[in-house]
């Protein structure tokens, strides 16, 4: 495993979403791997900072992934599906599911 | 690799999926926070004896 | 040695299991940092919050969050000082620094 942390938010209601977002960005300019997954709602539109916030995230090899193809659409974020996700979190040094369901 | 899953409330299919691929093949618990009294020190015991403590929704 | 624990509180509703978790960690001779985020934040006006600062060696907010929630950040919590209004920064030094992880 790499010597840098892996970690993986999970946001599963919309009033935690964007702010977890934020939480990955967090990590991420900490020198870890971050990523975030929305799973089963539509988020709110990203905002042009939120936006720019995504792009620094990437910068920094993290992604935010979602189940939902309508998340895809608005927001530019990866696709995944669950088993996907699932795979992707064996990887993981921590996993956090982030806030409510 | 194991891996202790807490569970903040009874898990629904989203989550056990994903318990069920995160944990394959690997050592895993699980404690039960959603009732009155949860036994704290047993669950730190059980966080300690973890390599990894994923504390879902 | 007991090992050192980080915790991660998101949503306020969990703060009996703080509570809890911390006082058994605690008990074990444990090191405990507890950072607070989004809603989480609101536990910092729970009566029982300044027990948690002193129960615990490490409690800090996200300052930014806060604000979010509707409170001033120059209205500091009881418990905490200035420097503990923190960032995100403080979620990284507990993956960093800490032995265990729990979020709540």
């Amino acid at each position: 495993m790499s010597e840098y942390k892996k970690v993986c938010f999970m946001y599963r209601h919309k009033d935690y979403t964007i702010d977890g977002m934020r939480s990955a960005l967090g990590l991420a300019v900490e020198n870890m791997y971050a990523y975030g997954a929305v799973l089963g709602h539509e988020m709110d539109t990203l905002n042009e900072d939120q936006q720019e916030a995504l792009e620094m995230l990437r910068d920094m090899e993290g992604e935010i992934y979602s189940t939902e193809t309508v998340n895809c659409e608005k927001n530019g974020v990866e696709s995944i599906t669950i088993e996907e996700l699932g795979e992707k979190l064996r990887e993981m040094t921590n996993i956090i599911p982030y806030g409510i369901k | 690799m194991k891996i202790l899953n807490v569970y903040r409330s009874a898990p629904d299919d989203t989550t056990k999926k994903l318990v069920e691929i995160v944990t394959r093949d690997r050592d895993s618990d699980s404690v039960d926070l959603s009732g009155d009294s949860p036994d704290y020190d047993a669950l730190v015991d059980k966080i300690y004896d973890a390599d990894q403590t994923i504390c879902w929704w | 040695m007991a090992k050192s624990l980080g915790i991660f509180v998101t949503n306020p509703d969990n703060w009996r299991h703080v509570m809890g978790i911390t006082k058994a960690a605690k008990a074990k001779g444990s090191k405990v940092k507890v950072f607070f985020t989004w809603s989480g934040t609101k536990c910092a006006k729970l009566d029982e919050f300044p027990a948690l600062c002193e129960l615990a060696d490490d409690v800090s907010i996200c300052a930014d969050s806060y604000k979010k929630m509707g409170y001033e950040v120059t209205d500091v919590p009881a418990g905490l000082t200035e420097k503990e209004m923190g960032t995100q920064a403080q979620h990284g030094a507990i993956l960093e620094d800490y032995e265990c992880y729990i979020n709540l």
